[in-house]
């Protein structure tokens, strides 16, 4: 069962990569080229496999470009929170005293949020567009990281060879760099791929309520949203999109728990 | 107890003075308020006017003591739509949101609960496996999505419950399910492994032993030890349950406080803004709290300092 999984979410995650990596050359037409004579055409169309919307735009390219989108924010998003938030909880456990003090309490204000709600509303004020939210999901998502360095951190440095190498009169920067950075890091990468699929679903949730990314570029969230006002007549407006979203969630989740599962068991999420 | 309970609302006080003050900052930072809520073609004089009125003139730090010096008598100021009290109508929409939490808490804790512990109790059954691959999907699946399908197929081909709105138990339904479902699919795959934890223990051997039937070793010893990673997990979710009602709300449009916030956000309504904040805030902190105290009680071990 458990090899099963693992297989299932590499192979969905592969998946998505080609698809996203190869948009421009699987999309049968530009996603964003309109022809209102050929308008909410149900999938199986000749020429448009997954149907078109409103505007005549092809279904299957603009969802395809959609794993473009996705899965740039993704990364982004993971990287940015990864480095931030990694080196902020490295540098809380190893110094104790102020910094940590300080990014704990920044810690509590913002878990006492929830985290899509607090992106959204960084959205909404800091502004729209794909950088902005970027910045938006970074900077509600890196206290997940901090809190876990940290506490990792915090148990690696009274580790026996740690204390043995402080005791030999390493430097404190070649101690944190060379003894405690590798040992955390199995948790930055399980972190990592666990909070990856969040902040895709994030995205899209976001852009689906109308902040982050607008139309007419490509994202499954807004493509979702603009697919509520004709639900009545074009249910696959609706279906594509939020499915791709959901394999790729379902595709990195697997990969994410199998990760864990082999390099830190007993992290809990 | 009493002092760690008043140390604790201390810190719930503090937390929710910081969240506010960094909301109040980035509004301030980011622009006019007035300006982007006033219409395209509107006179420099009227702006001038409205701003005055509104007190966007003073300089920031007196802004800041005024806002600070309301928001401790609860006043936030007037919604800049509604001309109401903004604290007043992020109140008003509180019980709905209530109750679309509480029901799908409820859903949750009959469903995923039972199923949990079924499914670790039948390890590697048909069962198991049927939960495990339910659970999978349930996690995946993105709240609006499942909402906007089962909309498609209840309210637009099959016409048993209506699409949105409030009003009868028919208008709870799906709204609730959707929420319950992201949840529910955490607390059964927790409840799995907390249930499966406990089996391994050397307690439930001897109760085994001394010749407890099953139905004693699993609901006494099992059930009371694997609930404290359960409740601790659920409280942790159960704040998240109001980012989700955030979504389920806009769908289904559901009158409560989420989707009061997301139109207050995309109308730059910041007075509702920083009410909902507030609000918010505190609800999810005296969740928190609530379940830590329900910790000590399961686990009379844990002294809560």
């Amino acid at each position: 069962m458990n090899h099963l999984k693992a297989w299932l979410g590499i192979g969905l995650t592969v998946a998505v990569v080609v698809a996203a990596v190869a948009a421009p050359w699987l999309a049968p037409r530009d996603p964003l080229t309109t022809d209102f004579a050929a308008s909410l055409r149900p999938p199986g169309t000749p020429g448009h496999p997954l149907g078109t919307d409103q505007l005549g735009r092809d279904l299957l390219a603009r969802v395809l470009h959609g794993a473009r989108l996705a899965l740039f924010i993704g990364v982004c998003t993971v990287l940015i929170t990864g480095v931030a938030g990694g080196l902020l909880g490295l540098v809380a456990g190893f110094v104790e005293r102020w910094p940590s003090a300080v990014l704990m309490r920044i810690a509590d204000v913002q878990l006492s949020f929830p985290f899509i709600l607090l992106a959204m509303t960084i959205n909404a004020i800091v502004g729209l567009g794909l950088r902005n939210i970027i910045l938006s999901l970074s900077a509600a998502g890196w206290v997940v990281y901090a809190r876990v360095v940290r506490g990792e951190v915090l148990s690696v440095k009274q580790r026996d060879f740690v204390q043995a190498a402080a005791a030999l009169g390493m430097s404190r920067i070649r101690l944190l760099l060379r003894h405690v950075l590798p040992n955390v890091a199995p948790s930055i990468i399980v972190v990592a791929s666990l909070q990856f699929s969040s902040f895709i679903v994030a995205e899209a949730a976001i852009s689906f309520l109308g902040f982050g990314v607008q139309p007419p570029t490509p994202a499954w969230g807004s493509m979702l949203s603009e697919s509520r006002d004709f639900l009545y007549v074009a249910w696959w407006l609706a279906a594509f999109p939020g499915a791709a979203l959901a394999l790729t969630a379902l595709g990195v989740n697997l990969l994410g728990d199998w990760l864990r599962d082999t390099l830190d068991p007993k992290l809990r999420l | 107890m009493r002092a760690y309970v008043l140390s604790r609302l201390a810190q719930t006080a503090l937390v929710v003075f910081l969240s506010l003050t960094a909301v109040f900052a980035m509004v301030r930072l980011s622009g006019d308020p007035v300006l982007l809520f006033m219409p395209m073609d509107i006179q420099a004089k009227d702006v001038n006017e409205f701003r005055q009125r509104l007190g966007f003139n003073d300089p920031l730090p007196v802004q800041y003591a005024r806002f600070v010096g309301g928001a401790t008598r609860g006043d936030f100021g007037e919604s800049l739509r509604y001309r109401r009290d903004a604290l007043g109508l992020v109140l008003e929409r509180l019980p709905a949101t209530f109750l679309l939490a509480a029901t799908s808490l409820l859903l949750t804790t009959c469903v995923a609960v039972p199923l949990g512990i079924l499914s670790a109790v039948r390890r590697n059954t048909l069962l198991d496996h049927a939960s495990t691959v339910a659970t999978v999907l349930g996690q995946a699946t993105p709240g609006f999505w499942l909402g906007l399908m089962l909309i498609y197929v209840f309210s637009v081909k099959l016409r048993w419950l209506p699409t949105g709105g409030t009003g009868t138990l028919a208008h709870l339904v799906m709204p609730s399910v959707v929420l319950a479902a992201f949840f529910s699919a955490r607390i059964a795959r927790l409840t799995r492994s907390a249930v499966l934890e406990v089996l391994g223990e050397e307690y439930i051997l001897t109760a085994r032993a001394k010749g407890l039937g099953e139905a004693r070793v699993i609901g006494k010893h099992t059930l009371r030890n694997s609930a404290i990673p359960i409740v601790t997990l659920a409280g942790l979710e159960a704040g998240q349950l109001l980012g989700g009602a955030v979504i389920t709300e806009t769908i289904f449009a559901w009158p409560g406080l989420g989707r009061l916030t997301v139109q207050a956000l995309l109308n730059r309504d910041f007075p509702v803004v920083l009410a909902a904040v507030f609000v918010i805030s505190v609800t999810y902190t005296l969740i928190n709290l609530a379940v830590d105290l329900l910790y000590g009680w399961l686990d009379p071990r844990v002294r809560l300092r």
